[in-house]
Formats: structure tokens, C-alpha cells, sequence
């Protein structure tokens, strides 16, 4: 199953799929230290997503948040690629940040295709979803 | 992105991998949201929390910023000197200090303003009415867009970090005259405007600022007279219960010289009226109960302008704190030569209290000592964060200065 995107960051991933429902900020709603989520209870809470496909609706507030998300880089802790349904610019930078590819504005509903713990892979701003076992 | 010529340069590595790096960053953030150009910036004000990797990556043989850049207060309430008489641990202050020096290197040799303030248009950076600019702080950005009608977008640190860097921004958002227009309006009902206190203004921020989300507003019914302490009363709370970017308020802000002329005549999307009663629930959330005892005192969210650490002074005259009672105020340090000039700091210090170029919301990971359990403060951004960020095991009060001195104080 593949589904294409718009390109906000170029570059080439794989990685599973951690699928958030609400708007994700790198300060807050996330531990760099350990690369989980931090989110009060929210069935994702502890959950990490440090070397997965993070995929979320968008991102919000937080001005520091690229310095959180550079933090969790440089200790193995990020993300190795963010799906959203429209880049806002603190989740875009934070991609910048950690050059990792972030794609947005997909032409078919990413949260009907992706589901958490699939197989996901990036290539050339196209998204490969493989089909759950 | 069309680039002239001095910017292609500059993305081309032509004058080292800093400048690369940056332009990096501003050109696909810029393509990402929409911008077909940069453009220079007269000033940038700058987040002293960088990651010390990711500094020196951005700086990598850059000679200078490229546009006059002051420094935010130091993020956190630590401050390098005076810590240890702040109540703040060995351990923290451990783990900041090395940090803070490499920082503090890169700072001086780019020539960073080590201003450390939220309010870097009272120290110095004062950019005229429709300057582009990229400012970082929630409430550095709505001050500046509102109060100075210069413009600055909601910029993240890394985007403003690269802006610093090149002198350049991309040009989009708050930067268009359209994307400037009041959106909400917010009406007073049955407040008086010249009767209107410290934390009435915070609260009526504290309440549309949850309402208006992003949405820029309009406050309609506030008097001329309003000093400018008061607006920012009124204008801290706005970007922490929601994250509004600009606040014009009608007949005081460069913007909104008429109601009409702020919505650039057209309909409010909403209008957001605020009668006593919301004032007096919303200071409900922030109240203290008979039975609290009050360990600690903070004031200076935002930073204390000269005339009110004159007004807290006079207030601490011929006092000191209670025993184990603790009292902070933020202030920049140009604020605090002055009141160390005109005798005011002293009269704080010697009552027992602290004067700090820190951040007093104590953002982001509020190092409030152990032995506290209830603290005190006139601003309702500081409670917000500070009542967060400590998990609950702080309780914050909101009440007007002089009712926060007397609390800790005899």
C-alpha cells in the first residue's frame, strides 16, 4: 500500500509506525531522555518513538521545542521520520532541526492507512505501508 | 525561493558551514509554509537554551550575527550568580553551569547582547513600526507585534537562531498586513476602566486568551491612561491559556487607532465579553485558601520595569521577610543598575529578597526549592507554568504586589 505526500524534508526512512491521534509538541508531550511520550492519560503515554515513524494530525506551541527534539537526537532519541496531515511551523522546524523527512498533505487520509506497529518506509516522498500480518 | 544573490552565497557554503546550515533551515521551513522570498531583519532576539552542539553547528565560522541580537532571559529561573541565595539546588546548578559557558563563549564572540530580558525593547532593541524582526518568547512576540506594531512571526528557537545568524527571515505570516488584523473582539462589560487593577488585567488576558486560541484580538473599553506594565499585564497571560500573537487594544496600540480601523472594517469572527464575574472566577482558579501558608513570593512575570521595582521597594521599606520566607523578582540587569543606582535594590536585598535576570515563570523545568509549597505571585502567566511545571506539588496564588510582599513579609 503506498500513499504520497508533500515533501517538507527530503530523505529516506523506515522505521514502525507510532500513530497519535492529537497534535504532537516535542516539549511536553515528550521525554528526550528516553524517547517515550509523555502524554497524561493518553493511551500513548509511554510509548516511545525514538528510531519509529512518528505520524501525527500536526504539531503546536512550544518555541523551545526544536532544541528538545535536536536533545533527543544526539542521545538516539528521535523520531526517524514525522507524517502529518499539515506541517505547522514548530513541527517543521523540529524536522529541520534533526534533519529527519517530514512529509505532509497526503492525497489519501493517513490516518485510515497507518496504524501503530505496521512496517512504514520513505522513499522519494512516497510512503510504503506494509499490510498488517 | 527566489534568493538574491548575497543569500544564494550563503546557502552555497561560500561562506562556511554555519551560514550553510542556517540558510538550510530558512529556505525549506520558508518553502514548507509558503514564502516565496526572504527578507532582512532589523533585529532578532534570541532563546539562551541552545543545545551547545546545535550552537556551535549554527556558528561554525560565522564571524558575527547578522542582524543586532539581544539574548532572552536566562530560560529557567537559574541564574549563574546568584543561585545559591535563590534556594536553588547544587545539583541543578551543577548540570547548568559548564552548559552556560559554552554558550556564553559562542554569545561573545558573534556578539550576542547578553541582555537576558523578555523585555528587550526596554534595554535597547527597539524596532520601529512595521520592521520585519524575528523574536523568540511567547510574550516578547505578542508585545512587540501589539505594542510596537513591528513584526515578528511565532517563530520557533531554531528558525530565530538562523535568522539571528543571516539577518534574514522568510517572508510570510505576521509579516503581510492582511495576516495583522484583529480577528476576536473582546469587549469589558461593566468594568471600570480607570478603577481596573494589576490582576484584573491579567485575569481578563488569563480568560481570552483560552477562548481566542491563535486568533489575533482586539480589546475594546481600556483607558488611554493604561501604563505600560498594566498592558503587559494584560498581555502575558494571552500566548499561555491560548496562543495569541497579537493584542491591539483600541486607542493605545500603534494598530488600532479605531476598533474599525483594527479589523480592518470588517466583522469580528467572535466577540468575547468580559463582565466581573468572569474576572472574579478566573482569579478563583489562582486564589488562596485561609489555611495556606505562603513560603514564597515571585514577581516579575513579566520583567519588572524600573517604576515597579520602585513600587515593590517602597512596599518592603522598613520590612523584612518571615523567617524561611523567600521573595524573587525578575528584572533585566540594565533595570537593575538603575535601581541599584537609585537606591531600590538595596532596600529589596537587604529585607532579604533577590533581584534575577531569569526567567520567573520559571520555564522549563522551574526549579522552585524543595522546602516550598505555596508561592505567591501578581501574574497569571507565572502561575500557569509554574502550577504546571511543578506537577501540582506547588500551589500558586495569584494577588495584587502589594498583598504578595505582605505575605512573606513583617
Amino acid at each position: 500500500m503506498k500513499i504520497k505526500g508533500r515533501i517538507v524534508n527530503e530523505g529516506n526512512a523506515a522505521g514502525q509506525a507510532v500513530v497519535l491521534d492529537v497534535p504532537f509538541s516535542f516539549i511536553g508531550d515528550f521525554d528526550p531522555n528516553t524517547g517515550k511520550i509523555t502524554i497524561l492519560n493518553h493511551p500513548m503515554f509511554g510509548e516511545s518513538i525514538a528510531g519509529k515513524i512518528l505520524v501525527c494530525p500536526s504539531g503546536k506551541g512550544g518555541t523551545i521545542a526544536p532544541f528538545v527534539a535536536y536533545e533527543a537526537m544526539k542521545k538516539g532519541n528521535a523520531p526517524a521520520a514525522i507524517l502529518c496531515r499539515e506541517a505547522d511551523p514548530i513541527l517543521c522546524e523540529s524536522a529541520l532541526a534533526i534533519d529527519v523527512p517530514m512529509l505532509d498533505s497526503f492525497d489519501e487520509d493517513l490516518f485510515q492507512m497507518v496504524k501503530t506497529g505496521q512496517a512504514v518506509s520513505i522513499e522519494n516522498g512516497e510512503v510504503s505501508v506494509e499490510e498488517q500480518a | 525561493m527566489i534568493l538574491t544573490r548575497s543569500e544564494e552565497d550563503m546557502a552555497s557554503g561560500k561562506h562556511g558551514p554555519g551560514l550553510e546550515k542556517c540558510m538550510h533551515i530558512l529556505i525549506k521551513f520558508g518553502e514548507a509554509m509558503g514564502a516565496e522570498r526572504l527578507v532582512p531583519i532589523s533585529s532578532a532576539h534570541t532563546i539562551p537554551r541552545e543545545p551547545p552542539d546545535l550552537l556551535m553547528e549554527m556558528t561554525e565560522g560565522v564571524g558575527q550575527t547578522g542582524t543586532f541580537t539581544t539574548l532572552h532571559a536566562f530560560m529557567s529561573a537559574f541564574d549563574p550568580q546568584l543561585w545559591e541565595r535563590m534556594g536553588i539546588s547544587e545539583e541543578y546548578a551543577a548540570k547548568e553551569i559548564p552548559v552556560l559557558k559554552q554558550r556564553i563563549e559562542i554569545y561573545r564572540r558573534l556578539g550576542f547582547y547578553e541582555t537576558y530580558t523578555c523585555l528587550p525593547m526596554l534595554v535597547g532593541n527597539l524596532p520601529r513600526r512595521g520592521d520585519f524582526i524575528s523574536w523568540i518568547g511567547s510574550c516578547a512576540q505578542l508585545f512587540v507585534n501589539s505594542l510596537l506594531a513591528a513584526r515578528t512571526n511565532r517563530d520557533g528557537a531554531v528558525l530565530n537562531l538562523a535568522a539571528a545568524i543571516t539577518g534574514r527571515a522568510p517572508y510570510r505570516g505576521l509579516f503581510l498586513d492582511e495576516n495583522r488584523l484583529g480577528q476576536v473582539v473582546v469587549e469589558l462589560e461593566g468594568v471600570d476602566p480607570h478603577g481596573i487593577t494589576y490582576t484584573d488585567l491579567g485575569a481578563i488576558g488569563y480568560y481570552v486568551g483560552s477562548r481566542a486560541q491563535q486568533r489575533n484580538i482586539v480589546v475594546n473599553g481600556l483607558a488611554r491612561e493604561l501604563d505600560i506594565s498594566y498592558l503587559l499585564a494584560l498581555m502575558a497571560p494571552l500566548p499561555a491559556s491560548g496562543s495569541v500573537s497579537i493584542c491591539h487594544v483600541v486607542g493605545c496600540t500603534p494598530e488600532a487607532p479605531t476598533l474599525e480601523r483594527a479589523l480592518g472594517n470588517q466583522e469580528p469572527a467572535e466577540i468575547i465579553r468580559v463582565d466581573k464575574k468572569a474576572i472574579a472566577e478566573t482569579k478563583e482558579l489562582h486564589a488562596l485558601s485561609s489555611n495556606d501558608t505562603v513560603e514564597m513570593c515571585i514577581l516579575g512575570c513579566p520583567h519588572c520595569t524600573i517604576q515597579e521595582i520602585r513600587n515593590i521597594a517602597t512596599r518592603l521599606s522598613g520590612k523584612k521577610l518571615r523567617p524561611g520566607r523567600r521573595l524573587w523578582i525578575g528584572s533585566a540587569y540594565q533595570t537593575y543598575y538603575l535601581a541599584q543606582t537609585m537606591g531600590y535594590s538595596r532596600t529589596i536585598e537587604e529585607a532579604g529578597g533577590v533581584v534575577t535576570s531569569s526567567c520567573m515563570a520559571t520555564i522549563p523545568d522551574s526549579p522552585i526549592p524543595d522546602d516550598v509549597g505555596t508561592l505567591v505571585t501578581n501574574s497569571f502567566k507565572a502561575a500557569h507554568y509554574i502550577s504546571r511545571l511543578t506537577k501540582g506539588r506547588v500551589k500558586v496564588a495569584v494577588m495584587e504586589m502589594p498583598d504578595c510582599i505582605d505575605a512573606v513579609s513583617a
